[in-house]
């Protein structure tokens, strides 16, 4: 395995996971880059913290009463699984078919909603907006219990063609009412009574009831409809087949994709007016879509293998949302070998940085990239992650420790330190001048502690010092 | 929909009632992790509520007449206070002891819920836990804790000297994994909820193993995290099979007898709550509670999330004094009541 593997292979688990450990870059190395992408693309066989071991513990994520119990048990959920790609995406989903709590008031029922993004999210992009178009929680979000035959709401049509499918400039008003009028009747079970509770946020009298999509015939609309030129009796899940048909859907997501995992594109309400960076690799998705059946897998198959993800050039272009930081930052330390009550802090902590899981600003999801930083989550961010990695109860922490003094060529000098370092937090790559001060700060107290076969303390907490000083760089802030 | 027997001796659990409301303070639960039975009928609910939240933390004290006698306790970690507190029990004395999982110890109270003492410290030696669940005690006033991250039951007098303990992390005979609740029967001997091997243990009074019941599955007799056992004066085993969502009886040998899947009807505060607040009453009355839904996975948990009358998170059982069966549900806030009829 040659360093260029293992770069590449961490610059794959950085972009389609959360960061790599030694130890799982060293595994993935021996496999080769192509193996270990099929891997990411393969969740079955998934070994995660079991949902037992966190609902006897933390039994208040069990029957999730309020806004603080979805988003915890989701990043147990990426902490801890083996299947990094799938909570990526359901991320990258989250993002973009974006709900809340504000206004849903259901804890579970936004967790449901994840768990619909990891059944559907890597599978047919049709499969997956007709789910979307039954989700409780976006059902509500978007008031669709409201869409009645007679008495049209036009927001869930609206959002499912300007934010979900296609963009702005693919469609007209008249097609946004005659696809109102499609999901007409798609609603929640129970709507009046779930929908009272929801409202007066109520658990009375015996906790939350999850929801359930029902369809209403007789609040259907029946009659005939045009949808982007197609005629007939449309119901919702023929104008999804409309929708995915489109050269606009394939060329909407294939931007999104590109732009979560390749390299940031402007905001999408920017897209009318500004064309993609890279034209080709839209092109390239957006025929990989159709030739696929609309195949979420396939399109990232492509993507992952392509010079364009693959160029070096790409390395550390893209910021760490507060969530992949602090998820990234967990999976070094270890520190969910069991359920622990700080899970809770870790969520608070990426709410700190400007993502609050299950609760985005607006139906358009967070603005992703460098607008995560401003100096006051700067200082957040690098406080967390020094933090973190010089806390050496930590499992993980630990083991970079031991792995560190146990080389079997033993660290001997600053510069060797630095680059243990580097490896340890998942082959980082450092400029030239962040070597150097690197490389200066480990020099601080000279050559002679390190160069023992048996490292003692003094050598080992220069090492957690010089971890630290590792998380404190730019590129620990990047992916 | 109703309660499925179809079991060796259907109608051996005849429901009762249901007690409890979700309520953040005052008179209800929130998030209740166990239950215990005083003097007169006194039923003392622990309740766990919410990490970070402050309220909601305390024992209410009821009675299945739905009359309401209080709390005690609070959030946090001086004397009398709870962090998770987790497993109930109560000596032939009326004290009453509280296992606390946060802070890995044994909070004592007299029945009013005066704080007494306390003990117990984190770590693995004797007398030290690492979180501390279910409680029993035996007709000595010897305490049973279920010493959860040491894999192990821990012996203690009253007063909380360590007499013993027994168990050991793993899956064979005697060994124990991740245990919860704990009961003594009447002959002294302790049974063990081996939540992490999906069955029940019993062991003598020293700690000797005697037998297992049950193995991993949803079958008849099998269990999936069992969390609670309760044994009456004949013998008959009551499991509180927490990841299957439903009670279980088996006979002194092991033999299924039924199971149960929840039946909980309107509580006192429950039908209060609605008599005042119309809009709610109304709506509910024209809902349909038992639906049948289409589950894309139908496990258990999802299940009794949509059925509001199921158990969901039934984590303990107890019995009392007459032979009633205390079904505790942390995601219901509430107790459901059985009795045996055969």
């Amino acid at each position: 395995m040659g360093n260029s593997d293992v770069g590449l292979i961490a610059h794959l688990m950085r972009r389609a996971g959360f960061g790599a450990t030694w130890d799982q870059l060293h595994s993935s190395g021996a496999k080769g880059y192509q193996a270990t992408v099929e891997e990411l693309l393969d969740p079955s066989g998934e070994q995660r913290m079991g949902d037992d071991l966190i609902r006897r513990f933390q039994p208040e994520l069990s029957g999730m009463l309020n806004q603080n119990s979805s988003g915890p048990n989701w990043l147990y959920r990426m902490a801890t699984t083996t299947a990094p790609l799938r909570e990526k995406m359901n991320l990258f989903w989250h993002g973009i078919f974006a709900t809340g709590y504000p206004k849903v008031i259901h804890g579970k029922a936004l967790s449901d909603q994840i768990r619909m993004f990891r059944r559907h999210g890597m599978g047919s992009f049709r499969t997956l907006l007709l789910e979307l178009s039954k989700d409780p929680a976006m059902i509500i979000w978007l008031d669709n219990q409201d869409n009645r035959k007679g008495a049209i709401n036009e927001n869930f049509g609206r959002e499912l063609l300007e934010l979900f499918s296609m963009g702005v400039g693919s469609y007209t008003e008249t097609d946004i009412q005659e696809c109102a009028r499609a999901f007409t009747g798609w609603t929640i079970a129970n709507r009046e009574y779930m929908e009272l509770r929801s409202q007066r946020d109520s658990d009375w009298p015996y906790g939350r009831i999850s929801w359930h999509f029902e369809y209403r015939p007789e609040d259907h609309d029946e009659g005939e409809k045009e949808f982007l030129g197609q005629r007939g009796n449309l119901n919702g899940q023929d104008v999804i087949d409309i929708i995915c048909q489109q050269e606009a859907t394939a060329r909407f997501i294939s931007r999104h994709l590109y732009s979560f995992f390749v390299a940031d594109e402007p905001a999408v309400p920017q897209w009318p007016y500004t064309p993609p960076a890279n034209e080709q690799a839209i092109e390239q998705l957006s025929q990989v879509y159709f030739d696929s059946n609309y195949s979420i897998t396939a399109m990232l198959r492509v993507l992952f293998n392509s010079d364009f993800f693959k160029s070096e050039s790409s390395w550390y272009t893209k910021v760490k949302s507060p969530v992949e930081l602090v998820v990234g930052v967990a999976r070094l330390t270890g520190e969910f070998d069991r359920p622990r009550r700080e899970i809770m802090d870790r969520y608070l902590r990426a709410q700190y940085m400007g993502q609050w899981l299950n609760n985005p600003p607006s139906v358009e999801g967070w603005h992703e990239g460098a607008d995560w930083l401003d100096t006051g989550t700067v200082v957040e961010r690098v406080n967390f992650a020094t933090q973190q990695l010089g806390d050496v109860s930590k499992p993980g922490v630990q083991a970079m420790i031991e792995r560190i003094a146990a080389q079997s060529e033993p660290v001997s000098s600053p510069e060797g330190l630095v680059e243990a370092c580097l490896d340890q937090v998942g082959a980082l790559m450092v400029s030239e001048d962040t070597l150097s001060e690197l490389v200066e700060f480990a020099s601080i107290g000279g050559d002679d502690s390190l160069a023992s076969d048996s490292p003692d303390e003094e050598a080992r907490q220069r090492i957690v010092e010089v971890l630290q000083m590792v998380a404190a760089t730019q590129v620990f802030q990047r992916c | 929909m109703s309660t499925v027997e179809t079991k060796l001796r259907p109608g051996f659990l005849e429901y009762l009632l249901t007690v409890g409301i979700s309520a953040m303070e005052g008179r209800g639960c929130y998030v209740p992790v166990d239950s215990a039975i005083g003097k007169d009928g006194m039923l003392y609910v622990v309740n766990r509520s919410q990490q970070n939240v402050a309220r909601g933390v305390r024992v209410t004290m009821c009675n299945t007449e739905g009359e309401y006698f209080g709390t005690f306790g609070s959030s946090g970690e001086g004397d009398g206070q709870f962090t998770s507190p987790s497993g109930i029990g109560i000596d032939s004395q009326g004290r009453i002891y509280v296992s606390d999982e946060h802070l890995h110890r044994i909070a004592v109270f007299d029945a009013s819920g005066h704080f007494l003492s306390k003990f117990g410290t984190h770590g693995t030696q004797e007398g030290e836990f690492d979180t501390p669940s279910g409680i029993a005690i035996d007709n000595q006033d010897n305490l049973y804790v279920a010493d959860t991250y040491n894999n192990r039951i821990q012996k203690f007098t009253a007063d909380g000297r360590f007499r013993l303990s027994f168990g050991s992390q793993y899956d064979g005979i005697g060994d124990l994994r991740l245990p919860w609740g704990v009961t003594v029967d009447a002959d002294g001997n302790v049974y063990v909820a081996d939540w992490g091997n999906d069955r029940i243990q019993k062991f003598s009074a020293s700690g000797e193993y005697l037998a297992t019941f049950g193995d991993s599955g949803d079958g008849d007799g099998e269990f999936y995290r069992p969390s609670g056992v309760a044994v009456d004066h004949d013998g008959f085993i009551y499991v509180a099979d927490w990841g299957n969502e439903r009670v279980q009886v088996l006979d002194r040998a092991g033999g299924f007898v039924t199971s149960v899947m929840g039946d909980a009807t309107l509580s006192k505060w429950a039908e209060n709550f609605l008599s005042v607040n119309v809009e709610e009453e109304a709506a509910r009355s024209r809902a349909n509670l038992e639906p049948e839904i289409d589950y894309f996975v139908p496990d258990s948990h999802e299940i009794s999330s949509h059925i509001e009358k199921y158990f969901w998170a039934p984590a303990s059982v107890k019995l009392d004094g007459a032979g009633l069966l205390y079904v505790t549900e942390s995601n219901r806030h509430r107790v459901q009541v059985y009795k045996r009829s055969a």
